[in-house]
């Protein structure tokens, strides 16, 4: 590992540090973020009203699908794993390739009960 | 950052690493991203097991849990879930701040409204479970629901939405620390894992409200 980790690449070209950061430096931040705000509060519009269309399942389907939705956005952006090293990005994955094993020896039991009753 | 500040920011000890602060700094960072990381998909297993054993019983109940989710208040649990999706933006703007070391105004303000809207949603969260007290919704002889099984949906209301609570109050707590530690000494949140870590513990706790949201409040509205 070297002493310039992958995160201190801030975008753009980094001002010399001073105690006056140029005029439009904390922009830079918001623009990148913001805009994942809104489409994570529009996400969350879409699966209120979803759950009232009158089709049972697939409205359960939906409320998932955009939870996955909103966790990819969150994690991708919020939490940087789309800069991150590979390294963390494996432990990211381990913590949902486990769960997915949980679930899938899980769900293989219950619902082929379930298709036998 | 000058060597001080470096210094400033380095856990002991570092010395054995036999190496210049500068080298010791990018390693312990990238040593507590990675360690948090690990924390953050342990987490992961723990909530996957409790989302799981909801899933298999709504599976053998899908009625009763209809039944069930109809009986949660929608607009408390809409209205809390942007709140956290909100201070997930104003966490990720603090760290992001914090990681270019530039505008410290800025990571302390987003700091403070991240802290301040984990508090919203405690409060909002408070008024929901007087009304769930109020209507019957605790499991046990007084019940309000005659399904038998929607108990079951709200054992689990009540276990999931306690537990989230305690590490969104652990996150507040951190968010406060980090708020104080700023507001003391406005250089020390520049470069500083500390807020990394704690934004990304941050981001885990919204992210397991994402999921309790269709679990909790969207079952049974069509019906």
């Amino acid at each position: 590992m070297s002493a310039k980790s992958p995160k201190s690449e801030t975008p753009k070209s980094e001002p010399p540090k001073s105690e006056t950061p140029d005029p439009e430096g904390p922009g830079i931040v918001w623009r990148r973020n913001l805009p994942v705000w809104v489409v994570l509060m529009a996400l969350l519009a879409l699966s209120t009203w979803a759950a009232y269309w009158p089709y049972g399942r697939i409205d359960t389907a939906i409320g998932f699908g955009i939870a996955g939705a909103k966790t990819a956005l969150v994690a991708l952006v919020f939490m940087q794993l789309k800069h991150a090293s590979g390294l963390v990005r494996i432990v990211a994955a381990c913590g949902l390739f486990w769960a997915a094993i949980l679930f899938t020896l899980t769900l293989a039991d219950v619902l082929s009960r379930m298709a036998n009753r | 950052m000058s060597r001080v500040e470096i210094e400033a920011r380095l856990r002991e000890p570092w010395s054995e690493l036999e190496t210049d602060p500068g080298t010791a700094f990018a390693r312990q960072r990238d040593g507590a991203t990675l360690g948090i990381w690990i924390f953050l998909a342990s987490e992961v297993l723990f909530f996957g097991a409790l989302f799981l054993t909801y899933t298999a019983a709504r599976l053998a109940h899908p009625e009763a849990f209809a039944a069930a989710g109809r009986e949660t208040n929608i607009v408390y649990g809409t209205l809390n879930t942007a709140i956290l999706l909100t201070s997930s933006l104003t966490m990720a703007v603090a760290s992001q701040a914090a990681e270019t070391g530039l505008f410290r105004r800025l990571t302390l303000r987003c700091l403070a409204a991240t802290a301040a809207l984990g508090l919203a949603f405690l409060v909002v969260k408070g008024f929901e479970y007087r009304e769930d007290i109020e209507k019957h919704l605790v499991p046990g002889a007084h019940f309000a629901l005659d399904r038998g099984p929607a108990q079951i949906f709200f054992a689990f209301y009540w276990l999931v939405t306690v537990v989230h609570a305690i590490h969104l109050s652990i996150g507040i707590v951190l968010v406060v620390r980090l708020t104080v530690k700023g507001w003391r000494d406005p250089d020390i949140l520049a470069e500083n894992p500390q807020v990394e870590v704690t934004a990304l513990y941050w981001h885990l706790v919204d992210l397991v409200w994402v999921f309790l949201y269709p679990m909790l409040y969207l079952p049974g509205r069509s019906g």
